[in-house]
Protein backbone atom coordinates (compact mmCIF):
# COMPACT_ATOMS: atom_id res chain seq x y z
CA UNK A 1 0.00 0.00 0.00
CA UNK A 2 1.11 3.60 -0.78
CA UNK A 3 0.05 6.77 0.62
CA UNK A 4 0.26 10.60 -1.13
CA UNK A 5 -0.60 13.19 0.57
CA UNK A 6 -1.78 16.44 -1.09
CA UNK A 7 0.64 19.32 1.20
CA UNK A 8 -1.16 22.20 -0.68
CA UNK A 9 -4.45 20.79 0.93
CA UNK A 10 -3.07 19.40 3.96
CA UNK A 11 -4.07 21.99 6.67
CA UNK A 12 -1.90 20.46 9.90
CA UNK A 13 -4.56 18.99 11.38
CA UNK A 14 -2.65 16.32 12.59
CA UNK A 15 -5.58 13.68 12.43
CA UNK A 16 -3.65 11.48 10.79
CA UNK A 17 -0.37 11.91 12.99
CA UNK A 18 -2.82 10.51 16.25
CA UNK A 19 -4.16 7.48 13.92
CA UNK A 20 -1.42 6.45 12.51
CA UNK A 21 1.85 7.83 14.27
CA UNK A 22 4.53 5.35 13.03
CA UNK A 23 3.10 6.46 9.21
CA UNK A 24 2.59 10.39 9.83
CA UNK A 25 4.48 12.54 11.94
CA UNK A 26 4.02 16.22 12.97
CA UNK A 27 7.62 18.06 12.84
CA UNK A 28 7.23 21.38 14.86
CA UNK A 29 4.72 23.15 14.55
CA UNK A 30 2.71 22.20 11.20
CA UNK A 31 5.45 20.25 8.75
CA UNK A 32 4.07 16.75 8.05
CA UNK A 33 6.04 13.72 7.54
CA UNK A 34 5.16 10.43 5.79
CA UNK A 35 6.08 7.23 5.25
CA UNK A 36 4.72 6.73 1.58
CA UNK A 37 5.18 2.98 1.55
CA UNK A 38 3.09 1.81 3.83
CA UNK A 39 4.01 -1.31 6.24
CA UNK A 40 1.40 -4.01 5.93
CA UNK A 41 0.82 -3.33 10.15
CA UNK A 42 -0.35 -0.22 9.42
CA UNK A 43 -2.63 -0.22 6.67
CA UNK A 44 -5.90 -0.12 8.93
CA UNK A 45 -4.34 2.78 10.67
CA UNK A 46 -3.63 4.31 7.83
CA UNK A 47 -7.49 4.14 6.64
CA UNK A 48 -8.33 5.26 9.94
CA UNK A 49 -6.33 8.19 9.10
CA UNK A 50 -7.51 8.68 5.55
CA UNK A 51 -11.05 9.10 6.51
CA UNK A 52 -10.51 11.59 9.53
CA UNK A 53 -8.28 14.07 7.69
CA UNK A 54 -10.47 16.65 7.24
CA UNK A 55 -9.46 17.84 4.07
CA UNK A 56 -9.13 14.28 2.29
CA UNK A 57 -5.62 15.38 1.65
CA UNK A 58 -4.20 11.62 1.73
CA UNK A 59 -4.50 9.75 -0.62
CA UNK A 60 -4.27 6.22 -0.26
CA UNK A 61 -3.89 3.14 -3.08
CA UNK A 62 -2.21 0.07 -4.15
CA UNK A 63 0.32 1.88 -6.32
CA UNK A 64 -0.28 5.91 -5.49
CA UNK A 65 1.38 8.52 -7.33
CA UNK A 66 0.26 12.05 -8.04
CA UNK A 67 -3.22 12.01 -10.13
CA UNK A 68 -4.03 8.91 -8.32
CA UNK A 69 -7.70 8.72 -6.53
CA UNK B 1 -46.97 28.29 26.90
CA UNK B 2 -46.66 28.75 23.04
CA UNK B 3 -43.32 28.24 21.51
CA UNK B 4 -42.87 30.94 19.09
CA UNK B 5 -39.49 32.18 17.68
CA UNK B 6 -37.65 29.52 15.39
CA UNK B 7 -35.00 28.67 18.78
CA UNK B 8 -37.54 28.10 21.01
CA UNK B 9 -39.04 25.63 18.52
CA UNK B 10 -35.62 24.02 18.09
CA UNK B 11 -35.03 23.93 21.49
CA UNK B 12 -38.46 22.78 22.41
CA UNK B 13 -38.26 19.42 23.94
CA UNK B 14 -41.36 18.09 21.36
CA UNK B 15 -39.13 18.46 18.88
CA UNK B 16 -35.63 16.84 20.01
CA UNK B 17 -36.15 13.57 17.83
CA UNK B 18 -36.49 15.45 14.80
CA UNK B 19 -35.13 18.79 14.68
CA UNK B 20 -34.22 18.72 10.73
CA UNK B 21 -37.30 20.37 9.46
CA UNK B 22 -36.63 23.00 11.83
CA UNK B 23 -32.75 23.65 10.50
CA UNK B 24 -34.57 23.66 7.03
CA UNK B 25 -36.47 26.49 7.72
CA UNK B 26 -33.88 28.12 9.44
CA UNK B 27 -31.64 27.70 6.42
CA UNK B 28 -34.22 29.04 4.03
CA UNK B 29 -34.95 32.52 6.71
CA UNK B 30 -31.18 33.42 6.80
CA UNK B 31 -29.25 34.98 9.35
CA UNK B 32 -32.28 35.55 11.84
CA UNK B 33 -32.62 37.83 15.01
CA UNK B 34 -34.72 36.26 17.65
CA UNK B 35 -36.82 37.85 20.14
CA UNK B 36 -34.18 38.10 23.33
CA UNK B 37 -31.64 39.89 20.26
CA UNK B 38 -29.55 36.54 19.41
CA UNK B 39 -28.77 35.56 16.48
CA UNK B 40 -29.22 31.90 14.86
CA UNK B 41 -27.08 30.66 12.08
CA UNK B 42 -27.54 27.53 9.64
CA UNK B 43 -25.96 27.91 6.50
CA UNK B 44 -22.65 25.58 6.15
CA UNK B 45 -20.37 28.61 4.32
CA UNK B 46 -21.64 31.00 6.87
CA UNK B 47 -20.50 28.79 10.16
CA UNK B 48 -17.89 27.62 8.48
CA UNK B 49 -16.75 31.54 7.81
CA UNK B 50 -17.09 32.31 11.38
CA UNK B 51 -15.38 29.60 12.86
CA UNK B 52 -12.51 31.21 11.50
CA UNK B 53 -13.09 34.79 12.10
CA UNK B 54 -10.70 36.44 14.33
CA UNK B 55 -13.18 38.02 15.43
CA UNK B 56 -15.70 36.21 16.90
CA UNK B 57 -14.95 35.20 20.86
CA UNK B 58 -15.96 32.27 22.93
CA UNK B 59 -15.64 34.29 25.85
CA UNK B 60 -18.73 34.73 27.40
CA UNK B 61 -17.41 37.90 28.82
CA UNK B 62 -17.79 39.00 25.61
CA UNK B 63 -21.40 39.63 25.42
CA UNK B 64 -22.70 42.79 25.89
CA UNK B 65 -25.61 41.37 28.02
CA UNK B 66 -24.37 37.99 29.62
CA UNK B 67 -27.40 36.36 31.14
CA UNK B 68 -27.67 35.85 35.24
CA UNK B 69 -26.42 31.78 34.41
CA UNK B 70 -23.18 32.99 32.51
CA UNK B 71 -22.32 35.64 35.23
CA UNK B 72 -22.30 32.78 38.06
CA UNK B 73 -20.68 30.25 35.47
CA UNK B 74 -17.95 33.35 35.24
CA UNK B 75 -17.01 33.34 38.81
CA UNK B 76 -15.74 30.30 37.91
CA UNK B 77 -12.32 30.38 36.05
CA UNK B 78 -13.53 29.21 32.41
CA UNK B 79 -11.99 26.41 30.55
CA UNK B 80 -10.07 27.08 27.53
CA UNK B 81 -13.15 26.04 25.37
CA UNK B 82 -14.63 28.99 26.92
CA UNK B 83 -11.70 31.53 26.40
CA UNK B 84 -10.00 33.37 23.25
CA UNK B 85 -6.08 33.28 22.18
CA UNK B 86 -3.38 33.98 23.16
CA UNK B 87 -4.88 32.51 26.80
CA UNK B 88 -7.21 29.41 24.91
CA UNK B 89 -3.97 28.51 22.67
CA UNK B 90 -1.80 28.51 25.68
CA UNK B 91 -3.81 26.32 27.53
CA UNK B 92 -4.88 23.84 25.09
CA UNK B 93 -1.10 23.59 24.03
CA UNK B 94 -0.44 22.35 28.12
CA UNK B 95 -2.89 20.17 27.44
CA UNK B 96 -1.83 18.64 24.54
CA UNK B 97 1.19 17.78 25.63
CA UNK B 98 0.62 14.57 27.56
CA UNK B 99 -2.47 13.21 25.04
CA UNK B 100 -1.26 13.90 21.19
CA UNK B 101 1.64 14.72 18.68
CA UNK B 102 3.80 16.04 18.67
CA UNK B 103 5.08 15.50 22.18
CA UNK B 104 2.82 12.24 22.79
CA UNK B 105 2.40 10.84 19.35
CA UNK B 106 1.20 7.11 20.62
CA UNK B 107 -1.25 7.69 23.51
CA UNK B 108 -4.51 7.74 21.25
CA UNK B 109 -3.03 4.63 19.24
CA UNK B 110 -1.69 2.84 22.44
CA UNK B 111 -5.22 2.58 23.87
CA UNK B 112 -6.12 0.53 20.51
CA UNK B 113 -6.07 -2.60 22.52
CA UNK B 114 -7.93 -1.31 25.47
CA UNK B 115 -10.69 -0.26 23.84
CA UNK B 116 -11.49 -3.50 21.84
CA UNK B 117 -10.87 -5.03 25.25
CA UNK B 118 -13.55 -3.00 26.82
CA UNK B 119 -16.25 -3.18 24.15
CA UNK B 120 -16.28 -7.05 23.51
CA UNK B 121 -16.26 -7.15 28.11
CA UNK B 122 -19.29 -5.41 27.49
CA UNK B 123 -20.54 -7.19 24.60
CA UNK B 124 -20.19 -10.86 26.68
CA UNK B 125 -22.14 -9.22 29.30
CA UNK B 126 -25.50 -9.21 27.25
CA UNK B 127 -24.90 -11.96 24.77
CA UNK B 128 -27.52 -14.07 25.74
CA UNK B 129 -30.02 -11.12 26.20
CA UNK B 130 -32.98 -10.39 24.28
CA UNK B 131 -33.54 -6.89 25.22
CA UNK B 132 -30.77 -4.74 25.48
CA UNK B 133 -30.79 -0.52 26.49
CA UNK B 134 -27.66 0.37 24.20
CA UNK B 135 -27.20 3.61 26.25
CA UNK B 136 -26.90 2.23 29.71
CA UNK B 137 -25.40 -1.24 28.77
CA UNK B 138 -22.70 -0.09 26.38
CA UNK B 139 -22.65 3.34 24.69
CA UNK B 140 -22.15 5.11 28.48
CA UNK B 141 -19.92 2.53 30.14
CA UNK B 142 -17.66 2.68 26.83
CA UNK B 143 -16.13 5.94 26.79
CA UNK B 144 -16.37 6.88 30.21
CA UNK B 145 -14.13 4.12 31.71
CA UNK B 146 -11.75 4.56 28.71
CA UNK B 147 -11.32 8.50 29.32
CA UNK B 148 -11.14 8.11 33.63
CA UNK B 149 -8.26 5.57 32.14
CA UNK B 150 -6.62 8.36 30.42
CA UNK B 151 -6.71 10.88 32.91
CA UNK B 152 -6.31 8.58 35.53
CA UNK B 153 -9.42 8.42 37.71
CA UNK B 154 -10.56 5.63 39.97
CA UNK B 155 -13.22 3.35 38.22
CA UNK B 156 -14.91 2.97 41.40
CA UNK B 157 -16.02 6.56 41.49
CA UNK B 158 -17.82 6.47 38.06
CA UNK B 159 -21.28 6.74 39.47
CA UNK B 160 -19.77 10.07 41.30
CA UNK B 161 -18.78 11.67 37.49
CA UNK B 162 -21.87 10.25 36.19
CA UNK B 163 -24.69 12.07 38.61
CA UNK B 164 -22.19 15.36 38.53
CA UNK B 165 -22.13 15.03 34.47
CA UNK B 166 -25.78 14.49 34.22
CA UNK B 167 -26.41 17.64 36.27
CA UNK B 168 -24.03 19.92 35.13
CA UNK B 169 -25.54 18.43 30.89
CA UNK B 170 -29.15 19.46 32.15
CA UNK B 171 -28.15 22.80 32.85
CA UNK B 172 -27.41 23.60 29.24
CA UNK B 173 -31.30 23.23 28.76
CA UNK B 174 -32.37 26.36 27.20
CA UNK B 175 -36.32 25.44 27.85
CA UNK B 176 -37.81 28.08 30.72
CA UNK B 177 -39.36 26.78 33.05
CA UNK B 178 -39.98 26.55 36.91
CA UNK B 179 -37.13 24.61 37.52
CA UNK B 180 -34.76 26.38 35.22
CA UNK B 181 -32.89 28.59 38.20
CA UNK B 182 -32.47 25.14 40.38
CA UNK B 183 -30.94 23.37 37.50
CA UNK B 184 -28.82 25.83 36.66
CA UNK B 185 -27.41 25.88 40.25
CA UNK B 186 -27.23 22.32 40.64
CA UNK B 187 -25.13 22.52 37.36
CA UNK B 188 -22.79 24.46 39.28
CA UNK B 189 -22.54 22.81 41.98
CA UNK B 190 -21.65 19.55 40.42
CA UNK B 191 -19.28 21.16 38.34
CA UNK B 192 -17.34 22.53 41.69
CA UNK B 193 -17.59 19.03 43.00
CA UNK B 194 -15.81 17.66 40.23
CA UNK B 195 -13.25 20.31 39.66
CA UNK B 196 -12.24 19.78 43.39
CA UNK B 197 -12.25 16.21 42.66
CA UNK B 198 -9.86 16.68 39.83
CA UNK B 199 -8.12 18.74 41.64
CA UNK B 200 -7.42 16.45 44.77
CA UNK B 201 -6.82 13.87 42.67
CA UNK B 202 -4.03 15.59 40.62
CA UNK B 203 -2.56 16.93 43.86
CA UNK B 204 -2.02 13.33 45.04
CA UNK B 205 0.25 12.54 42.29
CA UNK B 206 2.47 15.54 42.55
CA UNK B 207 5.77 14.51 43.06
CA UNK B 208 4.50 10.41 42.51
CA UNK B 209 4.46 10.32 38.66
CA UNK B 210 2.26 7.72 37.13
CA UNK B 211 1.20 6.85 33.09
CA UNK B 212 -1.95 9.05 33.44
CA UNK B 213 -2.78 12.48 31.84
CA UNK B 214 -3.34 13.70 35.46
CA UNK B 215 -0.43 13.15 36.36
CA UNK B 216 1.99 14.30 33.53
CA UNK B 217 -0.12 17.46 33.78
CA UNK B 218 1.01 18.06 37.58
CA UNK B 219 4.60 16.77 37.11
CA UNK B 220 5.79 17.33 33.18
CA UNK B 221 6.11 20.65 32.31
CA UNK B 222 6.90 21.87 28.50
CA UNK B 223 7.82 25.40 27.15
CA UNK B 224 4.63 26.52 27.96
CA UNK B 225 5.20 25.85 31.93
CA UNK B 226 2.67 24.12 34.07
CA UNK B 227 -1.15 24.79 34.84
CA UNK B 228 -1.69 26.90 37.69
CA UNK B 229 -3.93 25.03 40.37
CA UNK B 230 -7.22 26.58 38.92
CA UNK B 231 -6.36 25.80 35.78
CA UNK B 232 -5.58 22.76 36.17
CA UNK B 233 -9.48 21.77 37.93
CA UNK B 234 -11.22 23.81 34.90
CA UNK B 235 -8.80 21.63 32.47
CA UNK B 236 -9.57 18.18 34.16
CA UNK B 237 -13.02 18.75 34.18
CA UNK B 238 -13.34 19.83 30.93
CA UNK B 239 -11.68 16.94 29.70
CA UNK B 240 -13.71 15.01 31.85
CA UNK B 241 -17.20 15.27 30.46
CA UNK B 242 -16.41 16.45 26.91
CA UNK B 243 -13.89 13.31 27.16
CA UNK B 244 -17.05 11.14 27.30
CA UNK B 245 -20.44 12.79 27.09
CA UNK B 246 -20.62 13.24 23.71
CA UNK B 247 -18.91 10.35 22.17
CA UNK B 248 -21.77 8.28 24.66
CA UNK B 249 -24.01 10.07 21.92
CA UNK B 250 -22.34 8.98 19.07
CA UNK B 251 -21.94 5.37 19.73
CA UNK B 252 -25.78 5.83 20.35
CA UNK B 253 -26.78 7.46 17.05
CA UNK B 254 -24.47 5.05 15.26
CA UNK B 255 -26.77 2.31 16.74
CA UNK B 256 -30.08 3.59 16.05
CA UNK B 257 -29.06 5.02 12.04
CA UNK B 258 -27.68 1.59 11.29
CA UNK B 259 -30.97 -0.01 12.79
CA UNK B 260 -33.12 2.66 10.54
CA UNK B 261 -30.89 2.08 8.07
CA UNK B 262 -30.51 -2.04 7.21
CA UNK B 263 -28.94 -1.67 4.03
CA UNK B 264 -26.07 0.45 5.16
CA UNK B 265 -26.13 -1.77 7.83
CA UNK B 266 -25.56 -4.97 5.84
CA UNK B 267 -22.97 -2.95 3.79
CA UNK B 268 -20.99 -2.15 6.37
CA UNK B 269 -20.96 -5.27 8.56
CA UNK B 270 -20.08 -7.23 4.83
CA UNK B 271 -17.37 -4.67 4.67
CA UNK B 272 -15.86 -3.53 8.46
CA UNK B 273 -13.17 -1.28 6.61
CA UNK B 274 -16.44 1.47 5.09
CA UNK B 275 -16.54 2.23 9.57
CA UNK B 276 -13.77 4.90 9.61
CA UNK B 277 -15.95 6.85 6.77
CA UNK B 278 -19.58 5.78 8.26
CA UNK B 279 -18.10 7.09 11.66
CA UNK B 280 -17.83 10.46 9.65
CA UNK B 281 -20.93 10.22 8.17
CA UNK B 282 -22.20 9.76 11.41
CA UNK B 283 -20.81 12.76 12.75
CA UNK B 284 -22.67 14.89 9.85
CA UNK B 285 -26.14 13.08 9.75
CA UNK B 286 -26.64 12.97 13.44
CA UNK B 287 -23.86 14.95 15.14
CA UNK B 288 -24.00 14.78 19.24
CA UNK B 289 -23.01 18.75 19.72
CA UNK B 290 -25.82 20.45 17.34
CA UNK B 291 -25.27 24.11 18.10
CA UNK B 292 -22.07 26.10 20.04
CA UNK B 293 -24.26 28.54 21.79
CA UNK B 294 -21.55 30.46 23.09
CA UNK B 295 -19.73 32.57 20.35
CA UNK B 296 -19.91 36.76 20.47
CA UNK B 297 -19.09 39.19 17.92
CA UNK B 298 -16.23 41.56 19.09
CA UNK B 299 -16.98 44.08 16.38
CA UNK B 300 -20.32 44.65 14.15
CA UNK B 301 -20.16 41.77 11.51
CA UNK B 302 -21.90 41.20 8.54
CA UNK B 303 -23.28 37.90 8.11
CA UNK B 304 -25.02 36.89 4.64
CA UNK B 305 -26.54 40.48 4.31
CA UNK B 306 -27.45 41.23 8.16
CA UNK B 307 -25.68 43.29 9.94
CA UNK B 308 -24.50 40.94 13.89
CA UNK B 309 -23.97 43.77 16.39
CA UNK B 310 -20.76 43.44 18.55
CA UNK B 311 -21.82 41.45 21.60
CA UNK B 312 -24.65 39.99 20.65
CA UNK B 313 -25.09 36.03 21.15
CA UNK B 314 -24.33 34.27 18.34
CA UNK B 315 -25.78 30.48 17.88
CA UNK B 316 -23.80 28.60 14.76
CA UNK B 317 -26.03 25.34 14.44
CA UNK B 318 -23.61 23.03 13.07
CA UNK B 319 -26.24 19.85 12.89
CA UNK B 320 -28.20 22.62 10.61
CA UNK B 321 -24.76 23.36 8.32
CA UNK B 322 -24.18 19.75 8.15
CA UNK B 323 -27.53 19.30 6.08
CA UNK B 324 -26.81 21.80 4.07
CA UNK B 325 -27.67 21.47 0.07
CA UNK B 326 -25.59 24.16 -0.81
CA UNK B 327 -22.32 21.91 0.81
CA UNK B 328 -23.91 18.60 0.40
CA UNK B 329 -25.14 16.31 -2.19
CA UNK B 330 -28.08 14.78 -1.02
CA UNK B 331 -27.69 15.92 2.71
CA UNK B 332 -30.55 14.03 4.23
CA UNK B 333 -29.50 10.57 2.92
CA UNK B 334 -27.05 8.80 5.24
CA UNK B 335 -24.83 7.57 3.19
CA UNK B 336 -21.80 5.83 4.88
CA UNK B 337 -19.88 6.06 1.77
CA UNK B 338 -19.53 9.86 0.98
CA UNK B 339 -16.85 10.88 -0.30
CA UNK B 340 -16.64 14.80 0.21
CA UNK B 341 -17.22 15.37 4.06
CA UNK B 342 -15.86 17.78 6.00
CA UNK B 343 -18.57 18.18 8.08
CA UNK B 344 -19.05 20.87 11.40
CA UNK B 345 -19.45 17.44 13.46
CA UNK B 346 -16.03 18.18 15.76
CA UNK B 347 -16.72 22.13 14.99
CA UNK B 348 -13.86 23.65 12.92
CA UNK B 349 -10.87 26.55 13.52
CA UNK B 350 -8.90 27.30 16.91
CA UNK B 351 -11.40 25.11 19.24
CA UNK B 352 -12.20 22.29 16.51
CA UNK B 353 -12.66 19.20 18.89
CA UNK B 354 -9.35 17.88 21.28
CA UNK B 355 -10.07 14.73 21.90
CA UNK B 356 -11.54 14.03 17.97
CA UNK B 357 -9.06 11.38 17.59
CA UNK B 358 -9.62 9.23 20.43
CA UNK B 359 -13.55 9.79 19.78
CA UNK B 360 -13.13 8.33 16.24
CA UNK B 361 -11.32 5.01 17.24
CA UNK B 362 -13.78 4.64 20.53
CA UNK B 363 -16.48 4.78 18.33
CA UNK B 364 -14.70 2.83 15.20
CA UNK B 365 -14.50 -0.19 17.29
CA UNK B 366 -17.48 0.27 19.54
CA UNK B 367 -19.49 0.23 16.48
CA UNK B 368 -17.52 -2.57 14.61
CA UNK B 369 -17.64 -4.99 17.70
CA UNK B 370 -21.64 -4.43 17.92
CA UNK B 371 -22.23 -4.74 14.57
CA UNK B 372 -22.22 -8.20 13.81
CA UNK B 373 -24.17 -8.76 16.75
CA UNK B 374 -27.02 -6.47 15.74
CA UNK B 375 -28.59 -8.48 13.09
CA UNK B 376 -30.84 -10.04 14.75
CA UNK B 377 -32.27 -7.00 16.62
CA UNK B 378 -34.61 -4.11 16.14
CA UNK B 379 -35.59 -0.85 17.87
CA UNK B 380 -38.28 -0.55 20.78
CA UNK B 381 -39.09 2.56 20.64
CA UNK B 382 -38.56 4.53 17.55
CA UNK B 383 -37.96 7.20 17.87
CA UNK B 384 -36.38 6.87 21.50
CA UNK B 385 -37.03 8.96 24.15
CA UNK B 386 -34.12 11.94 24.52
CA UNK B 387 -32.12 13.57 26.92
CA UNK B 388 -33.53 17.22 27.66
CA UNK B 389 -30.37 19.21 26.23
CA UNK B 390 -30.75 20.79 22.40
CA UNK B 391 -26.92 21.34 22.52
CA UNK B 392 -25.56 18.12 23.36
CA UNK B 393 -28.52 16.14 21.43
CA UNK B 394 -28.78 11.95 22.20
CA UNK B 395 -31.57 9.02 23.06
CA UNK B 396 -31.25 8.94 27.54
CA UNK B 397 -32.20 5.42 26.33
CA UNK B 398 -32.26 3.13 23.10
CA UNK B 399 -34.02 -0.16 23.68
CA UNK B 400 -33.25 -2.94 21.47
CA UNK B 401 -35.02 -6.79 21.06
CA UNK B 402 -34.39 -9.23 19.46
CA UNK B 403 -36.69 -10.87 16.73
C1 LIG C 1 -18.03 12.06 19.40
C2 LIG C 1 -17.46 12.68 20.36
C3 LIG C 1 -17.18 14.16 20.38
C4 LIG C 1 -17.82 15.18 19.72
C5 LIG C 1 -19.00 15.10 18.77
C6 LIG C 1 -17.14 16.41 20.10
C7 LIG C 1 -17.46 17.66 19.60
C8 LIG C 1 -16.79 18.81 19.88
C9 LIG C 1 -17.08 20.10 19.29
C10 LIG C 1 -18.17 20.40 18.28
C11 LIG C 1 -16.20 21.00 19.82
C12 LIG C 1 -16.08 22.48 19.45
C13 LIG C 1 -16.57 23.39 20.55
C14 LIG C 1 -16.48 24.84 20.18
O1 LIG C 1 -16.06 25.18 19.08
O2 LIG C 1 -16.87 25.68 21.02
C15 LIG C 1 -15.36 20.27 20.75
C16 LIG C 1 -14.35 20.83 21.50
C17 LIG C 1 -13.65 20.13 22.46
N1 LIG C 1 -13.66 18.77 22.67
FE1 LIG C 1 -14.83 17.42 21.75
N2 LIG C 1 -16.13 16.11 20.98
C18 LIG C 1 -16.12 14.74 21.17
C19 LIG C 1 -15.24 14.02 21.94
C20 LIG C 1 -14.24 14.56 22.71
C21 LIG C 1 -13.29 13.82 23.50
C22 LIG C 1 -13.18 12.30 23.54
C23 LIG C 1 -12.53 14.75 24.17
C24 LIG C 1 -11.37 14.57 25.13
C25 LIG C 1 -10.56 13.60 25.18
C26 LIG C 1 -13.00 16.06 23.77
C27 LIG C 1 -12.49 17.26 24.23
C28 LIG C 1 -12.80 18.49 23.71
C29 LIG C 1 -12.20 19.72 24.17
C30 LIG C 1 -11.17 19.85 25.28
C31 LIG C 1 -12.73 20.76 23.39
C32 LIG C 1 -12.38 22.24 23.46
C33 LIG C 1 -11.38 22.55 22.41
C34 LIG C 1 -10.97 24.01 22.39
O3 LIG C 1 -11.69 24.87 22.91
O4 LIG C 1 -9.90 24.29 21.84
N3 LIG C 1 -14.02 15.91 22.89
N4 LIG C 1 -15.73 18.94 20.76
S1 LIG D 1 -5.04 14.93 8.80
FE1 LIG D 1 -4.96 15.74 6.74
S2 LIG D 1 -4.78 17.94 6.99
FE2 LIG D 1 -4.26 16.99 8.91
S3 LIG D 1 -2.04 16.81 8.95
FE3 LIG D 1 -2.91 14.88 8.22
S4 LIG D 1 -2.97 15.11 6.02
FE4 LIG D 1 -2.71 17.15 6.82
Amino acid sequence: MQIVVDLNRCQGYAQCAFLAPQVFELHGEEALMFTPAVPDDQRERVHRAAAACPVQAIVVGERAGPGVR
Amino acid sequence: MQPDTLFQRITDYANRADPYPLYAELRENGVTRQDDGSYLVGTYHEIAALLHDPRISSDYRSRTHPDEAMIRRNERPPSFIGLDDPEHDRLRRIAMRPFGPPHSPGRIDELHGDITRIAEELIDAFRGADRIDIVDEFAYPLPVTVICRLLGVPHEDVPRIRAWTNAIIDSFDFTPGADQEKRQQAGLDARDAMARYLGELAGGRRGHPSEDMLSALVNDAGPEGRLTDVELMATATLLLIAGHETTVNLITNGVLTLLRHPDAHKRLRDEPGLMPRAVEELLRYEPPVHMLPQRTPLADIEVAGVTVPKGAPLILMLASGNRDPLRFDDPDRFDPEREDNQHFGFGSGIHNCFGAPLARLETQIALGALLPYLDDFHLLDDPPPYRRSPLLRGPRHLLIARG
